[in-house]
């Protein structure tokens, strides 16, 4: 069996990270930065299972299931929010949900 | 799992279960008075449930939980600050329309995220506690649902929130991969035997701090504070500035000082820039406000930029000072804006510097402890703020932090300019704006509040004393 070193893997989910990261700066609508937020938080869950087999620890793959359990909940909560959002300002474009500044 | 394990944790299933009762009887009879009044007791015999497990402390369940002097402490003070608010939202959300007894559940959820901060000692604890605690304020701050402000810091905390968490949870699996463990003390255990600069580490830790830097709003990740502190009801603004960062904060010290990361250079600089950096843009941002919760906002950037100060004096007397710090912050932030929430109603947040022109001719009672909370937030004597500044600062010339001690000092200065401009507006001549008539309720909580303020600033030795017996790090 073919065995990919450690650290190219952890590039590999570093890489899919900074995507995510990317995909929220440049996307303004709102479901699509949460997309984002989505794929950061499983490159994350996937260095956890990276580490975790790379340690032959269990503890790896027991984070990545809280993990998902938490980001379940964390979308279930931010779709709801942005029904509200697009309740109150008829649009998901974040530049346009802009009201709380400073003003001088 | 012992009987010692579970009588250590009765605080934490006092608080875990109160919202599941509160579930169970709100789905039979919809009642805010009854749900308040079991909310607040709760709330009190998960206090007094400290004192009981007090004799088995120090005690350790492994792998997840801590539960010794230091964490006790942060936890008391945690749940003191969230039955304060509890106390003062009374009004607040009364007047919500809509369903309302449900904000005491969400205070709870919150409340149990913040305290399982203080007894982590690993990493799946860590953020299990932080993630209970930051769903359960993005619920909490778009609470009122009518309004477009508080729907639109609910969204920009959630979308912020979630990225730093994001970043917290990739420092932890750099972290993870680098020691093989996830456990406080074996990770310094792994350190000693690994090269402590590794790219694998440096960066684990670096995108750790962004994680954490992100909930303490310290600069330059304070960007959302002013926003959400607007926009969310003043009662939960006061629970972010108290019970989130000082359960964050309870972390980040128990975890730097096992780590002893003051000894390393790196992470030694970084913080004393991030520590300076912060009291300047906090201070220098908050002089033009004209809205007192963003200036509030704004103030605490910089009361977390003085904190920052402990982590790098590296001593159990820095400890003790940062926890008295806390007290003393929490104490005057929750009555500042128990003032606000109190005087604020359904159509009309009293949150701009003119709607307080002339509170001492109409309301002096609350005037007073308003006036009380800000002299402590500048640090004058006879106030809890005063001592607790001259403790931080004490403990960091003993350390030989001149630098910090020193932007710390004129930092004081700056913020003694803002808070007294909102206090000469205070006794100004009054404007004919209508007052809302206050409940008895939030009349005694402010009462306490100030005198709590003033105890602690006259004659602060019983609390030091007892800080000092009990917390050791």
């Amino acid at each position: 069996m073919l065995t990919v070193p450690v650290e190219t893997q952890i590039l590999f989910a570093g890489v899919i990270f900074f995507l995510g990261l990317i995909g929220l700066l440049v996307r303004r609508n709102m479901i699509f930065m949460l997309m984002s937020i989505e794929i950061m938080f499983n490159a994350a869950g996937l260095v956890f299972i990276i580490a975790g087999t790379h340690w032959n620890q269990p503890d790896g793959q027991v984070m990545f299931i809280f993990i998902l359990a938490v980001t379940a909940v964390e979308v279930s909560i931010a779709l709801a929010l942005i029904l509200q959002v697009y309740h109150h300002f008829k649009t998901l474009d974040s530049d346009a949900v802009n009201n709380l500044k400073d003003s001088n | 799992m012992t009987e010692r394990d579970f009588l250590c944790l009765t605080p934490f299933l006092i608080i875990a279960i109160a919202p599941v009762v509160i579930m169970i009887v709100i789905s039979i009879l919809r009642n805010y008075r009854v749900v308040y009044g079991f909310s607040v007791l709760s709330l009190l015999a998960a206090f007094g449930s400290i004192f009981f497990i007090l004799p088995s402390v120090p005690h350790t369940i492994e792998p997840l939980f801590i539960i010794d002097g230091y964490s006790m402490f942060f936890l008391g003070i945690i749940i003191i600050s969230a039955l304060l608010v509890t106390l003062l939202s009374y009004d607040y959300i009364k007047q919500l329309d809509g369903v309302k007894e449900e904000y005491y559940i969400i205070i709870f959820t919150s409340t149990l995220g913040a305290s399982l901060l203080a007894v982590a000692n690993h990493f799946v604890l860590f953020f299990l506690g932080i993630e209970t605690l930051s769903i359960s304020l993005y619920i909490l701050i778009a609470f009122q649902r009518s309004k477009s402000n508080s729907i639109e810091a609910g969204i920009k905390y959630l979308i912020l929130a979630s990225v730093s968490s994001a970043f917290l949870l990739f420092g932890m699996a750099l972290t993870y991969t680098a020691f093989g463990t996830m456990q406080f003390g074996a990770i310094v255990a792994a350190l000693v035997i690994h090269d402590p600069l590794s790219t694998l580490v440096l960066s684990g830790f670096g995108m750790m701090m962004v994680g954490i830097g992100f909930k303490l709003a310290l600069v330059p990740f304070h960007m959302w504070t002013p926003d959400v502190y607007q926009g969310a009801p003043a009662p939960v603004s006061a629970y972010i500035a108290t019970v989130s960062k000082g359960a964050v904060m309870a972390i980040l010290i128990r975890f730097f000082f096992i780590l002893r990361g003051f000894n390393n250079h790196y992470l030694f600089f970084a913080i004393s820039g991030i520590a300076i950096l912060s009291m300047f843009v906090g201070n220098i941002l908050a002089i033009r406000q004209k809205n007192i919760k963003r200036l509030l906002g704004y103030s605490s950037i910089a009361n977390m930029g003085y904190l920052t100060i402990i982590l790098l004096t590296g001593s159990n007397k820095g400890v003790q000072a940062s926890i008295f710090y806390l007290i003393s912050y929490f104490f005057t932030t929750i009555g500042a804006f128990g003032v606000i929430s109190l005087l604020s109603t359904c159509e009309f947040e009293a949150e701009k510097i003119e709607d307080f022109k002339g509170l001492f001719w109409k309301r002096p009672w609350i005037a007073i402890v308003f006036t009380l909370s800000l002299l402590s937030l500048a640090g004058i004597p006879l106030t809890a703020g005063f001592i607790a500044k001259f403790y931080v600062i004490l403990e960091g010339m003993k350390a030989g932090l001149m630098v910090l001690i020193i932007s710390m000092i004129i930092n004081s200065v700056i913020g003694l300019y803002y808070y007294l401009r909102i206090i000469t507006t205070l006794f100004s001549t009054a404007s004919e704006a209508k007052l809302p008539e206050l409940s008895l309720i939030g009349n005694i909580t402010l009462a306490l509040i100030g005198i709590s303020i003033l105890v602690l600033g006259i004659y602060p030795g019983w609390l030091i004393d007892i800080i000092v017996r009990f917390v050791t790090l």
